[in-house]
């Protein structure tokens, strides 16, 4: 459970905090009403009923989903082997082969399409462990997946493009809202799900309405892929297999919410995340080093833009650049300031950071960079007493941010974790910069698919809600 | 039970006076660093502040509403004008001390819940508070009076009991249900654990330094007192150490002195003599054997009053000025002060 972010690791998941609390959620069990019967225990350890005519059923498993640890404000240590079933590379094994088992039987109309989109931090970690180029790294990934079945291989940075323009807009609109309304700003990131979970489970209604309305990265491609390709590959949701590869743990639970789950099909918009370190263990159990592995070209979702994918990135650091490219689009559309280069003054800590946009000399825009589990205690502390002096606070749950996940590589025996830390972040910052606003795929993509800005479908798709988890408070379910 | 007639000293402990007021469990006692005042806090939700008025141990001040929930424990500033109170509503309160009159100038929040122990670095600028939720956390004090949390520490795997800062240096350490004591340091950029001590077989209830701050005491749910003896890098002996930390062994254990558990300890700075509080109501007193070898000391028990409360006694605490006066508190709703004599 080291993977999880110290917020979630604080919020009871992995029992962390509190002394062990018992599994207490009530399990749904679909009750048929009938004559009364025994239950009996089989040798196998199932369980099977028995009614007074001696008809033997045998009683399926209550199981806990990872949704329902999710809604629950108990522990979540009973997880641990939901996630691992649920969310696995075994997960994506088992795909590969049932599309293998499908191909040889002629059945290969009823395979599945396996798409990969790997996130940027995950991709400087990989190079840093294989000791390869940003781009090297890119395209042996992609050569590794494509020799395992894999159809496509996505970077999550297209979906970021996504995700910070709509982070921009949702800054501009809030600000210009908050004479009216109270709980506009400060305006927190939320592409963090280790800080939303920790902020649901335990600053509820207070902090929630603060927190931006825009889709994580993750989340984004994951709309992407199940409702942008499926159409173009005409496919439907339930027919496409998503994977992930994050920085960390906390991002199985993000694909894990409901919000994210397509009812219709049955599907969710993210099947499987997997970390950065399981990635390391899928090479090893294929016994081939990443430096070994074939080179392949990138994939774009965007077919239509025609243009060969090159490897890009955004400004502002590993966790997304979310306040410099805020900030420099607030500076632009409210103050008619153009900002070109954004300076951070440290506070407390390293993980602690702080801009000011000064027009006429005069501060007009305040914003922060609030890393880990302390400073975010401190940002929420002051909003709980008003003492807030930010307009937008780049919230993320790990010290240093998602270069620093927990799903990462860990470094090599003998390397200093803060030296590896180094690395992975030359190497993220080592890939050449767009601005999102400007990229022509993503306007082809606003108009076509989601029917311009601000249109309900890009409201819906790309944004999403959360939800106060309310306090147990039974004393009962506490294990001393 | 052993009886102080039998020890061989003529060291007694001597009753001064009774302090009554709180309405339910008594769980500690804190003197001012000048010793003039004695602070206490219950299970009632109050703190009382106590002080001489003529030969007479009087109550000075009641401070209510602060907390939801018990107190458990208080701690003063090193400069004596603020008072930390850790309850178990999960906050821990600040008070401020102006012309004789406490205010509660701030509640820090953030453990997930029941606040077990707080304690003030030496330098009056840090403060460190424990919890159920397993955590440490470490609290920056700014130029203007707020509290700002500089890192938050979960080395533990339980309950954490007690926290106590080194006599001298920003060095923490924390003792916890999961029977160890820890030791934190302030690296590059955050906290970080630096030592885990472990040795007791149960629950650790507090840690404490010595006047120096090369050795630390601890008592546990295993009926036992330990001393432990810090190596720093480089020693004469040769214990092995880490880079640049010391290491800490456990150099005596003091056992078959109790029957029941050991909740508290104190080391008294001045005479160097340890009070024991435990759950068979009794309090002991130890003295380090003269001669004694730094690294294999002896301690005896000099007295030991049997039915010094009439339920578990929670905290003892030597005064800092005055030489011998013991404060102790308990189940009982009662505080008492003891003298020692016969040195």
């Amino acid at each position: 459970m080291e993977g999880f972010s110290g917020a979630l690791q604080l919020t009871d998941l992995n029992d962390f905090i509190t002394p062990s609390q018992e599994c207490i959620k009530p399990v749904k069990i679909e009750r048929k009403p009938g004559k009364v019967g025994k239950i009996k225990i089989e040798d196998d350890g199932s369980y099977s009923s028995v009614t007074e005519s001696g008809e033997v059923t045998r009683l399926q498993k209550a199981k806990i989903t990872l949704n329902d640890c999710l809604a629950c404000s108990g522990c979540i240590t009973s997880a641990e082997s939901v996630l691992i079933t649920q969310q696995s590379q075994e997960e994506l094994y088992k795909v590969l082969q049932e599309n293998r088992r499908l191909q040889e039987t002629g059945k290969g109309d009823q395979i599945k399409t396996v798409v990969v989109s790997v996130s940027p931090q995950s991709r400087a970690s990989l190079a840093a462990k294989y000791k390869l180029s940003i781009t090297d790294c890119a395209k042996r990934i992609t050569g590794f997946f494509r020799r395992l079945g894999v159809h496509y291989v996505f970077d999550t940075t297209f979906a970021r493009n996504f995700s910070l323009i709509e982070s921009c807009h949702e800054f501009v609109r809030r600000y210009r809202d908050a004479e009216t309304e109270k709980t506009s700003i400060p305006m927190l990131a939320s592409a963090c799900p280790g800080w939303i979970c920790y902020a649901e489970k335990t600053h509820g209604s207070y902090i929630l309405p603060y927190i931006s309305t825009t889709k994580s990265p993750q989340q984004i491609m994951g709309s992407i892929v199940k409702d942008f390709l499926s159409g173009q590959i005409k496919k439907l949701p339930n027919q496409i297999y998503h994977v992930t590869v994050m920085p960390c743990y906390d991002k199985k639970l993000e694909a894990s919410r409901s919000d994210f789950y397509n009812d219709l099909f049955k599907t969710r918009d993210v099947d499987c995340v997997l970390s950065s370190g399981e990635v390391e263990k899928m090479l090893l159990k294929e016994g081939i080093s990443l430096a070994d592995s074939e080179e392949a070209e990138l994939d774009t979702p965007c077919f239509c833009a025609g243009e060969r994918e090159e490897l890009v990135s955004h400004s502002g650091g590993g966790s997304g650049g979310y306040l410099e490219h805020i900030i420099k689009f607030a500076a632009r559309e409210l103050f008619d300031q153009t900002l070109d280069t954004v300076e951070y003054k440290m506070l407390r800590n390293l993980d602690f950071q702080e801009v000011t946009l000064e027009v006429n000399g005069k501060p007009v825009l305040k914003m922060a960079l609030a890393y880990g589990f302390r400073n975010i205690q401190n940002i929420v502390q002051k909003m709980k007493r008003g003492k807030c002096p930010y307009h937008f606070v780049e919230i993320m749950a790990c010290p240093s941010g998602c270069n620093n996940g927990g799903g990462q590589i860990h470094p090599e025996d003998g390397e200093n974790a803060r030296d590896r830390l180094a690395s992975v972040n030359e190497l993220y910052n080592s890939v050449h910069c767009i601005d999102p606003h400007t990229v022509q795929g993503i306007e082809i993509m606003y108009k076509d698919w989601l029917g311009g800005h601000n249109s309900g479908k890009a409201r819906q798709i790309l944004h999403t809600q959360y939800h106060e988890v309310e306090k147990m408070a039974n004393a009962l379910a506490i294990k001393w | 039970m052993i009886d102080y007639s039998v020890t061989g000293y003529n060291i007694m402990l001597e009753p001064v006076c009774t302090l009554d007021g709180h309405q339910e469990t008594v769980w500690c006692v804190a003197w001012n660093p000048s010793g003039t005042l004695l602070a206490s806090s219950s299970s009632d939700k109050t703190i009382r502040i106590w002080g001489q008025e003529g030969d007479h141990w009087v109550c000075k001040s009641v401070l209510m509403e602060g907390h939801q929930r018990t107190i458990r424990s208080v701690a003063w500033s090193p400069c004596g004008n603020y008072l930390a109170s850790a309850s178990f509503d999960a906050t821990t309160g600040i008070w401020s001390r102006k012309e004789g009159e406490f205010e509660c100038i701030a509640t820090l929040e953030g453990h997930e819940n029941e606040v077990k122990s707080v304690a003030w670095a030496p330098s009056g600028s840090l403060l460190a508070t424990c919890s159920r939720d397993k955590s440490v956390w470490i609290w920056e004090v700014t130029e203007d009076e707020e509290y700002e949390c500089a890192s938050v520490l979960s080395s533990h795997t339980q309950d954490v009991k007690y926290v106590t800062w080194h006599p001298t240096k920003e060095m923490l350490a924390s003792c916890s249900y999961d029977d160890t004591i820890k030791l934190y340091k302030e690296e590059i950029d955050d906290w970080t654990c630096c030592n885990t001590l472990q040795s007791h077989q149960s629950t650790v209830w507090k840690v404490c330094f010595d006047k120096t701050g090369s050795r630390l005491l601890s008592c546990g749910d295993d009926k036992t007192l330990k001393i432990w003896q810090e190596y720093p890098p480089g020693n004469p002996e040769g214990v092995v150490t880490v880079g640049s930390d010391s290491a800490w062994k456990c150099v005596c254990t003091l056992s078959g002195y109790f029957n029941r558990t050991v909740y508290n300890v104190d080391w008294c700075h001045t005479s160097g003599l340890i009070a024991t509080a435990g759950g068979d109501d009794a309090i002991c007193v130890f003295r380090e054997e003269e001669c004694s070898d730094k690294n294999q000391p002896s301690f005896s028990l000099v007295t030991t009053v049997a039915k010094a409360h009439l339920q578990d006694v929670n905290c003892v605490a030597w005064n800092p000025k005055t030489p011998g006066l013991l404060a102790s508190c308990s189940d009982d709703r009662h505080i008492k002060l003891w003298q020692i004599t016969g040195l």
